[in-house]
């Protein structure tokens, strides 16, 4: 097939172009470590008794690590009763600095959890638990959104973050 | 008026008038258009209602203001996805397809009455949807991704079962009728309007089996009550099988009338008639492979098969550059011979004052932009900055609201008045319509785009939203802004279509030549169906099969069966 002098060209710029995409992809997973969520364990969201989702809250693993368990349901986060009362968009304090971990799971419809300026972004799928760890350097407050529709409320479903 | 010819043999060739349809064909594809449209009427004039209540600014000047007939935001939200993008799109191009094969092929097709039972079957889903979105605003308000838990009223899902059954009919027909043509002219290679056609209705075909998979087997039954538990996670895999392969399905009838049609509009012949071959095959067999970049963030899927399907998403870019070039190439020479001069002079040349060129150009122009965004998206790390966020609205009404609606609404300029018999109503309003809709949608993706990587989630009432910073609501205002310009866009379109099918007063003049037949050489490779089709089962099941496991699994090993006794209740 005849292929054009500036057709080969121009098809040779597009692969090194997604080449560099590729790249670019593998760096920022190998280098610094930029992750997507993977599978981490099932649970059943009628029974979650025997898992830390049975007690949510923000728990210190020691230094400035941390691992925040929080339920999704419609309309709201439950990030534990540190974060204030069932019902009330949560509030959540973290010292400036600090690598948390966080562990979502939904109890109901699909959600979604997504933190102002930070890389977290997750699908909160019902029966499944969503995991992603990010560092809080800078003081101040950031929403926690929920970006997935989850029925008539879903416009007020929210929550805070605090670095403090 | 319809002339049957004898030749090849006893082969039903009809040689069709350039400004006219016979009449089967009248009826067929006027059906089609007039109840696309009609979809589309109610769809798109939705859009701005959504635009106005989701800006903070609209809701405090306005704070009683409602939406007309559609009240309840996600009800309105769930019309405006299901009427424009599933059933608007499909019926058209049913339509669209049904058109272009009996024209480029000069012959009847395959099975005139069975075309009729799928347009009937889709209109009952339409007419299904409507009726269900009308009397049951809460429940049937799943969006047109309709993912479980949230479980819709059973007429819900039998209204998308009889549309995707009326596009199976379609593409049994369009793909039976090119292999009766290509038996009788052995040896030729099919025109490149039906060559597009028949690899769009291929890939349909195969993709669409997840969606059915999913709505036969686990939503129609959770919705009749029949099963109690669904599993959340398997759907969304199930549905993304089917859903990036949707938005080619969309792209390429828009593609069939720019590779054929416009280079006849602008006067010039297309760059490279076999290299828009491999890009039609390319977007075909790379099309399944790719759609775990929907699912980037979900939690059941493995970082291992993301990055899979982010590979061959790369590759699938690669038919979208290929058209750049060849599209690119293609208008110069057009541009060029009109006058055009310089290094981008001959873009100034090009027919910008007639709507039907206008669409497509303008079109083009927003899918640039629509591919830059969706390049981002599809980088699987920045894609976790925009998932979710107002940003994917934006991409998408200036890929699927931008060159598909735009083009397909350009191809309606034209067969709308071959179907009517007369001439458009008003050239110059059409005009107007274009440019309104080209400046809207690039309004509209802009302040989208920007409210998103300022937070604002998608698919939300965020005029009330609590959580709003003022960068969000700033944005969001400028998207009601654009909404208002589209508003005018679609009143225009509507108007003009409806008063050339109440009857213009002068006679058609104008219709698009239509190509009959493939330039000499096609290398033969193109022409094997037979292979091609088997590369794209065969890269689907290796790139779906490990994905749908581990959908299926638990952590602890393989349990095909657990999701259904473990699963997740219907609320
Ligand atoms: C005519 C002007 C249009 C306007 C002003 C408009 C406006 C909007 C807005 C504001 C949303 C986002 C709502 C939200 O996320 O809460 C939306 C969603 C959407 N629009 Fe449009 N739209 C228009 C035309 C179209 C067209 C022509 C199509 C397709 C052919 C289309 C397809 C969609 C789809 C698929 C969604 C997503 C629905 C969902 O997330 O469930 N729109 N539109
Ligand atoms: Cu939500
Ligand atoms: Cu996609």
């Amino acid at each position: 097939m005849h292929i054009n002098r500036y057709e080969r060209a121009w098809l040779t710029a597009v692969a090194v172009t997604l080449g560099v995409f590729a790249a670019a992809m593998l760096v920022g997973l190998l280098a610094f470590g930029i992750r997507l969520p993977s599978p981490v364990a099932r649970v059943d969201p009628n029974n979650l008794a025997n898992t830390p989702f049975a007690k949510p809250g923000l728990k210190s693993l020691g230094g400035a690590r941390y691992e925040l368990y929080a339920t999704a349901k419609m309309w709201q986060f439950d990030a534990g009763r540190e974060a204030g009362p069932l019902g009330v968009p949560p509030q959540i304090r973290i010292p400036a600095r600090s690598e948390v971990t966080f562990y979502v799971t939904s109890l109901d419809v699909n959600h979604g959890f997504y933190i102002e300026d930070h890389s977290i972004n997750l699908e909160v799928v019902p029966g499944q638990i969503a995991r992603a760890t990010v560092t809080f350097m800078q003081p101040g407050e950031y929403k926690i959104i929920c970006n997935h529709y989850c029925g008539a409320g879903h416009q007020v479903m929210y929550g805070t973050v605090i670095v403090e | 008026m319809q002339a049957t010819l004898e030749k090849a043999g006893n082969a039903p060739a009809i040689a069709f008038p350039k400004l006219a349809l016979v009449k089967d064909e009248r009826a067929l594809v006027g059906a089609h258009m007039i109840t696309a449209f009609s979809a589309l009427a109610i769809g798109a004039l939705l859009g701005p209602f959504q635009a106005f209540h989701r800006a903070p600014g609209f809701v405090e000047a306005f704070p009683d203001a409602a939406i007309p007939v559609f009240s309840y935001y996600y009800q309105a939200l769930t019309a405006h996805g299901t009427l424009n993008a599933l059933f608007f799109t499909f019926i058209f191009i049913s339509g669209f397809s049904y058109f272009m094969t009996g024209r480029s092929l000069q012959r009847k097709l395959w099975s005139l009455p069975l075309a009729w039972v799928g347009f009937v079957s889709m209109l009952l889903g339409l007419l299904a949807m409507l009726y269900v979105l009308l009397t049951d605003p809460q429940r049937s308000a799943v969006l047109y991704t309709f993912y479980p838990p949230l479980i819709a009223p059973p007429l819900f899902y039998i209204g998308l079962v009889l549309l995707v059954l009326g596009c199976w009919i379609t593409a049994a027909n369009v793909i039976v009728t090119a292999n009766l043509w290509r038996k009788e002219h052995k040896g030729e290679a099919l025109p490149l309007a039906v060559f597009a056609a028949v690899a769009n209705h291929w890939m349909f075909i195969v993709s669409s089996v997840g969606v059915a998979v999913e709505v036969v087997a686990l939503l129609l039954p959770a919705s009749l009550g029949l099963i109690t538990r669904t599993d959340p996670q398997l759907s969304r895999v199930l549905f993304w099988f089917f859903g990036h392969p949707l938005v080619y399905y969309w792209l390429v009838p828009a593609y069939i009338s720019i590779y054929t049609l416009l280079p006849n509009q602008t006067g010039v012949k297309l760059f490279s008639d076999p290299l828009a071959r491999v890009a039609f095959l390319m977007l075909m067999i790379f099309a399944l492979p790719t759609g775990v970049h929907h699912l980037f963030a979900d939690p059941g899927v493995s970082e291992v098969n993301k990055a899979i399907h982010t590979f061959f998403t790369l590759l699938v870019a690669i038919p979208s550059f290929m058209t750049a070039f060849n599209i690119g190439a293609t208008l110069e020479a057009a541009g060029r011979a009109r006058g055009g001069r310089g290094l981008f002079g001959w873009m100034a040349t090009l027919q910008w004052n007639d709507p039907v060129v206008a669409a497509q150009l303008i079109g083009l122009i927003l899918f640039m932009m629509g591919g830059f965004s969706g390049l981002i998206q599809a980088s699987a790390q920045l894609n976790i900055t925009v998932h979710n966020t107002s940003w994917v609205p934006g991409h998408f009404h200036q890929t699927v609201g931008g060159i598909v609606a735009l083009t397909y609404i350009g191809i309606a300029y034209w067969l709308v008045p071959m179907i009517r018999g007369r001439a458009l109503f008003s050239k110059k309003m059409a005009l107007a319509q274009v440019y309104t809709w080209g400046l809207g949608m690039m309004l509209f993706g802009h302040t989208m785009a920007e409210s998103g990587l300022n937070g604002v989630p998608r698919r939300s009432l965020t005029g009330i939203s609590p959580f709003l910073n003022e960068a969000a609501k700033f944005w969001l205002n400028g998207a009601a802004v654009a909404g208002v310009i589209l508003l005018i866009s679609v009143i225009l379109l509507l108007i003009n279509l409806g008063a050339t099918l109440i009857g213009a007063p002068r006679p058609v003049t104008d219709a698009p030549t239509i190509d009959t037949r493939a330039p000499e050489r096609v290398p033969a490779i193109l022409n094997r169906w037979g292979v091609w089709v088997g590369i794209l089962v065969a890269l689907t099941l290796i790139a779906w099969l490990p994905v749908i496991a581990e959908a299926l699994s638990v952590t602890e090993g393989f349990q095909i069966l657990r999701w259904l006794p473990s699963g997740v209740p219907v609320p």
